[in-house]
């Protein structure tokens, strides 16, 4: 399998190494107004553990160790492992700027 | 005779003149050179009779020709017996010309290169080749096992299954070894392989695999226009049937054509030609592997050349032009030594020059096995009959003077030596004998689909042809010519012509592709003949199948094609059913009354063609098996006589053994004391090192470890435990804050990679919006640790005379770059492991042999001592610190005794899965100290932690004793252990009970910290 | 009191020793060169400042950092892309601090690491040298692909390494640089050597120039 790295160009499956889903989002422990979540366990066992099983296109999370070390957001078919879309994760590189207020 | 029908036979077919002439008979070939070739033709073919080679075959001294094959050798040497047979030890011929030769393999060259289950059509001759026939003993014409043959009837598919089945436990030591022996092919040499293997990486845009007429025509045209092109060819010599065949191209022979093609090949520098490279695999993306026979055709590789590369092919389109595989008729006898594929009796007499027989019998159900008709007779053989089950003369025979016979071959005569005569009967049952030393057969054509079938496309059936065509190819693959269904020279050269173009454009080559050479349109017909009824009729010749087999496999069930492919191990030989598949779905199609298509086939997978293990190894073998990485004072350790440890990819000091101790206990031991009593220091530079740096750094250590690093000041290290997000432990280890916005991470020696991947991980999809940024600077620091009661002193020597290296000046946990004497900057941090007074110091890596000889100088007036990673495991374990073994996946912070660390004030990866109602469950397993009650004793990691009295048994098991030394400051063994409950029970005797050693003795549940347990030595 | 003395050593001081390897004879087709005396710097630009760290290493340089897999060879230092909004900054010296100059260039734009020490730099030229990365590199090096100031940030042997292509050698052979783990220098070299062998490898050593 060759996966086209968004920074890189394609390369080779070896350069890689694989996550899973993309999908899920991680809760937090802490609700906006800092309190603790009362359902936390349960939010964060839906995140850790429940997984969908998708025959066809899925969003996939990569990781190109072998390369720029980006993380990368795969969409490939499950069942041919046709690579339809790669992109970068969300903080690859430093294009996008530091949210105001991050700093504790 | 009764039944002998010649000339015209029945409905359309045109007059036969054929020949009955008895004064033909005694024709013979072209004349014949001296010497061994009896049936070598003293003209023609592409072999090079200035180049004799001499080989030996079962030890018989034989000559052939340079372009000579084993195979072709021992044709032209008039050898018909090759080998025995895999199950019923008959005795087998050579069958085909080619990669798919089922019967034929041997063992090439003798000791370490001993090569067995080699294809002789496929081994090219050299000078001094030794070949030795397989399966048989005492020899091929006299093997004892033979008589197996005479059990045929009971040696059925099945057989094995039915018959070994009670008692199960003779399976090992009687049934397997004794089937082995009986039943099996070549030996392996048992030593190691002198020569060496490679792997290697092309790439192109055009890909064309073969090189008959379509893959020609396809490499010209794409490299025409422009297109990087790779053609692979599995021969030595570009050409594939053309080699074989008569004809025209371009109103050229073919041996003119092939000239010029190749000559235009050779100028295009955009064309890379592979030949002896076999494409045997197709992969995701575009990617092929290739078998490269770099040094199969002779004895020994030259120096530094490896035998074989493999090869990882990248190319944007594949035309894929692999010909077709000729397949056998299945009729009684059509595996004695001297019936051949028709198509291999016209390759021996075209290409080699070698006559398979005198007089040659063709039995063909289809036009294109009357070709070898007339081969034969170019050549000066004499067809002694053509038995066409259509009973009908093909258009373009009509004009050879040949004996046609209706009807199928029901029985061949032979031994050892070869076929002696046929047995023809025509549609009424009549039978007539016919006098022959060869028999040619041709079942029609089987187009090479395989490539075409590794991603899952189902070959598809065609009934005009009478075999299976590619279906759905992989992406960006095309099939043409014979690999395509579509058998006439013009259709090849058209078709790979137009794939060739089609293959450039989309690679964006814009030059001219030129115009697609003319040849001839011969026609194709066929009408199948699946089976001769009568006696034991072959289906896969290697793997002994005959066609009654097949139906038994129908009669009990065994209808779809995979389990008739596992009962009766059709298509399972190292051939992979390439003749014998079709024939055997054929029959079980009629078994079942299905018709083929519906039957199927079974799924292909790669390799086409049989891959050596060591190709695949490749370098990754014996010293190279991996990459290794050694530590900044590696040489400087090897120097003194370090041994070493394999750590991952790292080789590590593991003790420094000194001249008259007998053992690693007793260096370990000597190392540990010269530490605790004086100083000593490790190099630790495997642990993982990552600059974080950035305004949020600190923010995002908080989110990554159970504990707070914002706050930490800058000039310090702290502790720090990570988990993982299911609430367990994943890695520790110190981190310290050099500036504002730059923390220094450090992580286990094992965790370096994963958590440099995990870092980014938290980095760059968690948390995009922190400003941080990260690299691992592993390698860019040689660390040691420098540790005991003189370290401080040791410092003093080491460091600027400025530095204030006491308590005050650099307390626990202090961090700070000092100046070194003789101008060096290094980066100084008190930090313990050992439990003793210790620093650990830090200097870039092209130093670290310099500091560690500046170590010893510095160490000398206090003795310091190297010491390995056992005297550090021992210390930490003293110490009660964990590591990899407690560490192991399955413990929580608070199992490691660290559960105050977590804190409540925020989130962190883990935070809320820690809180799990099981992992936080008062009987968990949880660390402590283990002592044997018997000083004595020694104690095994792995033990199992059981009480006294009771039955050791998994619901008495409450633990294991996780890492285990011998402790010099106590004077007898300790371990750290994982007990339930264990935090509660000090002082409580329990069993540590080893199954595996049969130990079991009394322990004692006790502190994990068993050496200065106020921590008064690591402030002091 | 004892002198104490510092030398830099070499990962690859016990791998070789400057002189001919594998094939004796002919030519050698592949040139291994490990190049010393070199200051490395690891630049990330912090987020949102990329423009703000081009400028400035224009500046300081006169070439801009790389944005796609690439080296730019500038006054003074060459700029090789390593990842996304990331470059090395290779340039001649051997000092103790090669990270304090560039701060003052960056001033808060970038974080840098030293990776002088973290680094083996290795040239790799000949006739052959294709031939012999081929059986390492899943890079396609074709002129057409990988030409002269072509950058990737790779895996050799499991092991990254930062590949790039120089001017061309006056002989016209392809010159590449490789940027290898210092810990793995030792087991690299003597991956390329094997790989190399059936061309003949004349092996050397010379400072960074």
């Amino acid at each position: 399998m060759r996966i086209a790295c968004p920074f890189c160009g394609e390369r080779e499956l070896g350069e890689f190494t694989y996550l899973g889903d993309a999908a899920p989002k991680r809760p937090s422990a802490f609700a906006a107004d800092g309190a603790e979540q009362p359902d936390a366990q349960d939010l964060f066992f839906d995140y850790v553990y429940l997984r969908d099983n998708i025959a066809g296109d899925m969003d996939e999370r990569w990781y190109h160790g072998g390369g720029c070390r980006s993380w990368l957001t795969v969409t490939r078919n499950t069942t041919t492992h046709e690579i339809k879309a790669v992109g970068a994760a969300p903080g690859a590189g430093a294009q996008k700027p530091a949210k105001a207020g991050a700093t504790s | 005779m009764s039944g002998t029908r010649t000339g015209r036979i029945s409905g359309d077919a045109a007059p036969l003149a054929f020949n009955d002439n008895p004064a033909a008979d005694a024709r013979q070939p072209r004349s014949v050179p001296a010497g061994t070739q009896s049936h070598r033709l003293s003209s023609g073919g592409q072999i090079d009779r200035k180049q004799p080679l001499g080989f030996t075959f079962d030890g018989k001294k034989m000559v052939g020709f340079a372009g000579d094959t084993l195979a072709s050798a021992l044709v032209a040497n008039g050898v018909k017996l090759v080998g025995r047979s895999f199950k019923y030890h008959r005795p087998r011929g050579i069958l085909t010309a080619g990669a798919e030769e089922p019967n034929a393999l041997v063992e090439l060259r003798s000791g370490a290169r001993r090569e067995p289950n080699t294809r002789a059509t496929t081994a090219e001759l050299y000078d001094g080749l030794a070949a030795q026939s397989q399966n048989r003993w005492p020899s091929l014409r006299h093997d004892v096992m033979a008589v197996n043959s005479l059990f045929s009837p009971i040696f059925v598919a099945g057989f094995y299954y039915k018959t070994f089945m009670w008692p199960a436990k003779l399976w090992e030591k009687l049934y397997e070894p004794a089937i082995r022996r009986a039943a099996g092919l070549g030996k392996a040499s048992g030593e190691a392989d002198p020569d060496h293997y490679e792997k290697a990486w092309a790439h192109c845009d055009v890909l064309v695999v073969g090189s008959g007429p379509a893959g020609l025509a396809a490499a010209l045209a794409a490299g025409r226009a422009g297109a990087r092109v790779i053609l692979a060819e599995e021969d030595n010599r570009l050409g594939g049937r053309l080699l074989s065949e008569n004809g025209e191209i371009d109103g050229k022979p073919l041996a003119e054509w092939l000239a010029g093609a190749q000559r235009e090949i050779a100028a295009l520098a955009n064309i890379r030609v592979m030949t002896r490279t076999a494409v045997f695999g197709v992969y995701d993306g575009g990617t092929y592997g290739a078998l490269e026979r770099v040094n199969d055709h002779i004895a020994v590789p030259p120096a530094h050349q490896p035998r074989q590369r493999l090869w990882r092919i990248v190319a944007r389109r594949a035309v894929v032009a692999a010909g077709a595989i000729e397949r056998p008729l299945v009729f009684p006898g059509n595996d004695r030594p001297g019936v051949m594929m028709a198509s291999a009796v016209r390759s021996y007499i075209n290409r080699f020059a070698a006559m398979p027989g005198r007089r040659v019998a063709l039995f063909t159900n289809n036009d294109d096995g009357w070709r070898t008709a007339e081969a034969v007779q170019r050549a000066g053989g004499t067809v002694a009959a053509v038995i066409d089950s259509r009973g009908v003369v093909p258009e373009g025979c009509r004009g050879l003077n040949l004996r046609l016979l209706g009807g199928v071959v029901s029985e061949v005569n032979g031994g050892v030596d070869g076929v002696r005569s046929i047995v023809v009967r025509d549609a009424g049952g009549r039978t007539q004998q016919i006098e022959a030393d060869c028999l040619a057969m041709s079942g029609g054509w089987n187009p090479n689909v395989a490539l075409s079938s590794f991603h899952r496309g189902r070959p598809v059936w065609r009934d005009d042809i009478a075999a299976f065509a590619p279906g759905q190819c992989p992406p960006g693959m095309v099939m043409v010519g014979a690999a395509g269904g579509d058998f006439s020279l013009a259709a090849c050269l058209r078709e790979g012509h137009a794939a060739g173009v089609d293959a450039a454009k989309d690679s964006g080559a814009k030059g001219k592709a030129g115009a697609a050479a003319q040849g001839e349109d011969e026609g194709f017909a066929i009408k199948p003949l699946w089976h001769v009824e009568g006696g034991k009729a072959f289906v896969d010749f290697q793997h002994d199948v005959t066609a009654s087999d097949v139906k038994l496999a129908q009669r009990e069930g065994f209808e779809s094609v995979e389990h008739l492919k596992r009962y009766t191990t059709l298509g399972m030989a190292t051939d992979q059913g390439k003749l014998s598949n079709v024939n055997g779905l054929a029959l079980m199609a009629e078994a079942t009354g299905r018709n083929i298509a519906d039957t199927g086939t079974t799924i292909y997978r790669p390799p086409y063609a049989p891959v050596a293990i060591g190709a695949l190894a490749g370098h990754h073998r014996d010293e190279n098996f991996h990459a290794w990485r050694l530590t900044p004072s590696h040489h400087w350790a090897a120097a003194r006589g370090a041994m070493f440890v394999d750590t991952g990819l790292w080789k590590r000091a593991q003790w420094y053994p000194i001249a008259g101790e007998k053992d690693w206990l007793e260096s370990v031991t000597r190392e540990v004391l010269a530490v605790r009593n004086g100083v000593g220091f490790c190099d630790v530079s495997t642990l993982g090192k990552v600059d974080v740096r950035g305004p949020d750094a600190g923010t995002f250590l908080d989110r990554l470890y159970i504990n707070t690093f914002s706050s930490l000041a800058v000039g310090k290290a702290r502790y720090g435990l990570m988990l993982r997000e299911d609430g367990l432990v994943y890695d520790d280890g110190t981190t310290s804050r050099l500036a504002e916005d730059h923390y220094f991470l450090t992580t286990t020696t094992a965790k370096a990679g994963p958590a440099m991947q995990h870092l980014e991980y938290c980095r760059q999809v968690l948390w995009p919006e922190l400003d941080v940024q990260l690299t691992s600077v592993t390698d860019q620091w040689a660390q040691f640790s420098i540790a005991g009661p003189n370290t401080r002193d040791l410092l003093k020597n080491l460091c600027d005379p400025a530095e204030d290296l006491s308590n005050e000046g650099f307390p626990f946990m202090g961090v700070r770059e000092v100046s070194l004497r003789g101008g060096m900057r290094a980066r100084l941090y008190r930090i313990s492991f050992s439990g003793e007074m210790a620093f650990e110091i830090g200097v870039p890596a092209r130093y670290g042999e310099a500091m560690a000889e500046n170590l010893m100088r510095a160490g000398a007036e206090f003795g310091v001592t190297p010491y390995g990673t056992e005297a550090l495991g021992v210390m930490r374990i003293e110490k009660g610190h964990v590591a990899g073994p407690e560490l192991s996946g399955t413990t929580t912070a608070d199992d490691l005794g660290l559960g105050k660390m977590m804190s409540k004030k925020k989130d962190y990866i883990g935070r809320a899965m820690a809180g799990r109602e099981a992992l936080v469950a008062p009987d968990r397993q949880v660390v402590v100290g283990i002592k044997p009650v018997n000083k004595a004793n020694r104690l095994r990691s792995g033990a199992h932690v059981i009480p006294r009295g009771a039955a050791p048994g998994p619901d008495t098991d409450q633990g294991y004793l996780t890492s285990v030394c011998y402790s010099p400051m106590l004077g007898h063994w300790i371990a750290l252990a994982l007990v339930e409950r264990g935090r509660e029970r000090h002082g409580e005797i329990v069993r540590a009970y080893d199954p595996l050693r049969g130990e079991d003795m009394e322990v004692e549940i006790t502190s994990p910290v068993f050496y200065d347990p106020e921590g008064g030595r690591q402030r002091g | 009191m004892a002198e104490y003395s510092w030398e830099a050593q070499s990962p690859l001081r016990k791998a070789f020793a400057p002189g001919r390897l594998g094939l004796a004879s002919g030519d050698a087709g592949v040139a291994m060169t490990e190049i010393s005396d070199f200051n490395l710097v690891q630049v990330m630009a912090r987020r949102g400042l990329v423009a703000n760290v081009a400028k400035a290493a224009k500046k300081a340089w006169g070439v801009l950092p790389p944005e796609r897999p690439g080296a730019a060879v500038g006054k003074g230092a060459t700029l090789i892309w390593t990842g996304p909004d990331q470059f090395f900054v290779l340039s001649v010296g051997n000092g103790p601090d090669p990270v304090s100059p560039l701060a003052a260039i960056f001033d808060g734009m970038a974080s840098l690491s030293d990776q002088s020490g973290g680094r083996c730099l290795i040239r790799l030229s000949g006739a052959r040298v294709r031939d012999a990365l081929a059986k390492v590199s899943s890079i396609d090096l074709h002129d057409a692909v990988f030409p002269v100031g072509a950058a990737a940030a790779t895996s050799i042997d499991h092991t990254g390494v930062n590949l790039w292509r120089r001017s061309d050698a006056a002989n016209g052979s392809p010159v590449y640089s490789l940027l290898v783990f210092t810990s793995f220098a030792d087991s690299l070299w003597h991956t390329l050597a094997d790989a190399a062998a059936e061309y003949g490898v004349e092996a050397t050593r010379t400072p960074l120039s």
